[in-house]
């Protein structure tokens, strides 16, 4: 049995009076892409440099690839950190560059050479083997810089906000290298980032991290369908909140109907958030609805709904085309609704 | 692990402030004191007779001091204003006209000065200003408004031209632009101009020598002849006077720089 | 509203602003083609063949470039170990950091004072000696001012330049340093060889445009060589100011030459310095 690319177990950091993690506590497996996501300052970057050596912890402990890594230093532990932006070696060479985590494992030249080659080719870029960092675009840098990272096979690959301040085509293009990169021999990923849009795109697992605490640990859908929390769901940005109340016995109800809610929550004010994909227009809905407003974008166009009692926006059925002041009916799919209470001091508005 | 790291360390830096300071600390000693030859590790006498002649207005060195704050703060004055309105105009180039213009700012400071003296020197001569007070200003001046240009020029390449065009727009004229809105805001540069004028001039040696023709005594020119003389204790005194200035400038930029959260101090 | 009349007056004021130089190099110029100055004597080469000519230009220039590269190198190094062991934030680093550029402040014709008054043959270095019984009298101390090899010199220099380039390198070390060092180390290299490949070449390349400007200022400081240089050979400043000041009128012809000849050295300076410099990449 292969043991996790990585064991996170009761991790705390703090600096002076501060705690910036609290019981950091983890695990990914080998091959998987674990994401985190949280707000700014919430302590993603200080939990990847923690993982990579550079922070030390109060407690706890680390295993990396089934190796205590705890009391070790970053230079021997089997995993890379890579900043947000590509530190290449600015006096080096494309090639040296990459083939400076082998030189330093002292490789025999010719295995260097066929490894370099090999990273090189995985990121498209062997055709800049000579050229100086300086002369590279941004994408080009990113792709030499996970080569270099990938070249040594480490168990581990910990990534810090890599697609931040890059425009949309360049952020694709470091998916894509980054997807590339982990396809060569799949080692365990953790990726911080503050958007969960990119985070959706490579994640098999994503954790919020809000103010050092991991508050949910589940796969993207789930994460979406059920955020654990009405912070959570907030921080995900997941459009439509309708308020209302819970009878205390499973039922929350609102302008937009009655429904069971999954768990039981106490009765008193509650709000449920859930997205445009939960909503389904229809002649035969139970509520009615009034099309204000019609948002194309380029892949998929939403509808902004009027009911009583507030807004929904919803995913434009394929093949209809709706205007402004149409009047149609909607349906809400239970499964995809998560109900919290309403947090005292939140009115309805 | 650190521990064991922190005691040489601690030993370089001793070993660094030592080295740094020793000099300092020697003149200071030199200037507190007389008769103090060779072998002695300790001076004969200490006395504040040294520190005492700058300012008694018959001696040397506070008539040289007088000169050299005159001259500075003349300098200073002069190049900071002037170099405020050359860095300015020039700052709003492009191009090529931007780039030539800068090279000629810069001439001024990458030629030596005592290049610049003998080149000078002549036409100074010429024109009457040899050995005068004047002579050496404009002298000075020269490589001053050299620095004070370049300076404005930096200060002007992020300056917000939109705040000059707003007022323009709510009616001031040119004038009230530049009196109203423009040296309100460059008051702090327009101080750290002059402080660089200032000590162009407060250090000078070349210049002041070929054009002041051994006329005009500054305090640096007094100071090398207390050297050649062998009077130790006025040239550390002196030392120490043509250091104050810049010293207290650069614990000022410090402080300044530090209320800034910047790395270095 | 761009080019055209504002375009002029810029390109005058700046032409104003080096006027006086131009007018010197010019002067300079006509002086050493003989047509202008004390010693004119109608156009020719003559003083450029002589000085060219003459083997005590070139000793002059060569130990004159000892000087300069020896005192730059030495400040370097000392500077970029400053830099890589005082690198912490706090405590005794910052402290060390701080003390480092205190002689920014002092005047170069102050730090040559400084070296005269210790380094000389009966200075503080010699009483030490003394009491230390290494030496007997002044003689005994071997000469490090006014010395044929510019010992004192040099290592005045040094005093006076080492803050100006630890400034700039202890810049360099926190805004780049650290990152690239984390990334060599997280790579798997070692503290000596992060040191190495990426400590020392971000220095090196930050610090050049540096180093030659210091090169360059310290190669045409008068005062400083006036203090603590020897009489034989002769600094290039000293050299130039001694045939300026000659009883013959036909040798201060020669000094134009040397004048033209410390121009051009400042300005390859300049443009080998603005070269560099454009080459230094930023990292954001």
């Amino acid at each position: 049995m292969t043991s996790p690319a990585l064991e996170m177990d009761s991790v705390s950091v703090r600096f002076g009076a501060e705690t910036i993690l609290q019981n950091m506590t983890l695990q990914v497996g080998r091959g998987e892409r674990f994401v985190i996501v949280g707000p700014s300052g919430s302590g993603k970057t200080t939990l990847l440099r923690v993982i990579a050596g550079f922070v030390t912890p109060e407690g706890g402990e680390i295993m990396i690839a089934g190796l205590s890594a705890t009391a070790v230093p970053p230079e021997k532990r089997d995993a890379v950190y890579m900043h947000q932006t590509p530190i290449l070696f600015p006096h080096l060479t494309v090639l040296e560059n990459v083939a400076f985590p082998l030189r330093v494992r002292r490789l025999s030249g010719g295995e260097t050479r066929e490894r370099v080659g090999a990273a090189l080719d995985a990121m498209q870029m062997g055709r800049f083997e000579n050229r100086m960092p300086r002369t590279l675009s941004g994408g080009q840098k990113h792709r030499v810089a996970l080569a270099r990272a990938i070249v040594a096979r480490p168990s581990l690959l910990l990534l810090d906000e890599p697609f931040s301040a890059l425009d949309p085509a360049l952020r694709r293009d470091v998916r894509l290298a980054l997807l590339a990169a982990h396809s060569q021999y799949e080692p365990g990923v953790v990726l911080v980032t503050h958007d969960f849009g990119d985070a959706a795109g490579i994640a098999d697992r994503i954790g919020v991290l809000i103010e050092g605490e991991l508050t949910q640990v589940a796969s993207p859908a789930e994460l979406f369908m059920r955020p654990a929390s009405l912070a959570i769901a907030r921080f995900l940005n997941i459009a439509n909140e309708v308020h209302g109340h819970s009878d205390g016995g499973g039922t929350f109800c609102s302008t937009l109907g009655n429904f069971r809610t999954r768990d039981t929550i106490a009765a008193g004010p509650a709000i449920a958030v859930f997205s445009p994909a939960a909503v389904t227009i229809g002649l035969k809905g139970r509520t009615a609805a009034r099309v204000i407003e019609v948002r194309t974008y380029p892949e998929h166009t939403t509808l902004m709904l009027g009911i009583t009692g507030g807004r929904l926006e919803a995913a434009c059925p394929a093949g209809s085309s709706f205007a402004a002041g149409d009047e149609t009916t909607v349906d809400l799919d239970v499964d995809r609704l998560a109900v919290f209470p309403l947090p005292a001091g939140q009115r309805v508005e | 692990m650190n521990a064991m790291r922190s005691l040489p360390r601690l030993g370089l830096a001793a070993l660094l402030v030592f080295a740094t300071l020793l000099p300092l600390a020697f003149l200071v000693a030199l200037s507190v004191s007389s008769d103090w030859f060779y072998p002695n590790l300790a001076p004969r006498r200490w006395t504040g007779a040294n520190w005492d002649l700058l300012r008694r207005s018959g001696a040397v060195i506070f008539s040289s001091l007088r000169v050299s704050a005159a001259l500075a703060l003349a300098t200073g004055a002069v190049s900071s204003i002037s170099g405020l309105f050359a860095g300015r105009k020039i700052a709003r180039l492009d191009g090529w006209r931007g780039r030539v213009a800068v090279a000629c700012a810069f001439l001024p400071v990458a030629v030596p000065p005592l290049a610049l003296s003998i080149g000078l020197q002549y036409s100074l001569l010429k024109m009457g200003l040899g050995g005068r007070f004047s002579g050496v200003l404009f002298a000075h001046v020269v490589p001053a408004l050299g620095y004070t240009t370049l300076f404005f020029v930096g200060i002007f390449a992020v300056f917000d031209w939109l705040v000059e065009d707003e007022a323009r727009s709510l009616g001031a004229s040119p004038r009230d632009v530049i009196m109203r809105v423009t040296l309100p805001l460059l008051r702090r540069p327009l101080v750290e101009a002059f402080a660089l004028g200032f000590l162009v001039s407060w250090a000078q040696v070349p210049l002041t020598l070929l054009i002041g023709q051994g006329l005009v005594r500054t305090l640096p020119l007094e100071l090398m002849s207390y050297v050649s003389a062998g009077q130790d204790h006025l040239a550390a005194t002196a030392g120490l006077v043509l250091t104050i200035p810049p010293l207290a400038l650069l614990v000022v930029t410090a402080l300044a720089v530090r209320r800034l959260g910047a790395v270095i101090a | 509203m761009s080019g055209g009349r504002r375009g002029a007056s810029g390109l005058i004021v700046a032409i104003v602003v080096s006027s006086p130089v131009l007018a010197g190099i010019v002067y300079s110029i006509l002086g050493a083609l003989g047509v202008a100055g004390p010693g004119a004597d109608g156009m020719s080469l003559r003083h450029f063949q002589v000085v060219l000519g003459d083997s005590a230009t070139w000793r002059s220039i060569l130990w004159t470039v000892w000087i300069a590269l020896a005192s730059t190198l030495a400040a370097t190094i000392l500077a970029m170990g400053a830099a890589a062991i005082f690198r912490a934030q706090q405590g005794v680093d910052r402290f060390a950091r701080l003390v480092a550029i205190v002689p920014l402040a002092v005047p170069h014709v102050v730090a040559a004072l400084c070296g005269v008054l210790i380094l000389s043959q009966s200075g503080l270095l010699a009483r030490l000696a003394f009491a230390a019984s290494l030496q007997s009298s002044p003689a005994d101390m071997p000469a490090l001012t006014s010395d044929r090899y510019g010992i004192g010199l040099i290592i005045a220099l040094v005093w006076k330049e080492f803050p100006f380039l630890a400034l700039v390198a202890f810049a360099l070390i926190a805004q780049r340093g650290v990152a690239l060092e984390e990334t060599a180390r997280t790579l798997g290299a070692g503290a000596l060889r992060t040191f190495r490949v990426a400590t020392l070449p971000a220095l090196w390349r930050g610090l050049l445009p540096a180093m030659i400007a210091v090169f360059t200022f310290v190669a045409g400081n008068y005062e400083v060589a006036v203090l603590l240089a020897p009489s034989s050979p002769l600094a290039l400043p000293l050299l130039t100011m001694e045939r300026y000041t000659d009883s013959s009128l036909a040798a201060r012809g020669d000094a134009f030459v040397l004048v033209l000849l410390a121009i051009m050295v400042s300005l390859w300076g300049v443009i080998a310095h603005e070269w560099f410099a454009s080459r230094v990449e930023v990292v954001e």
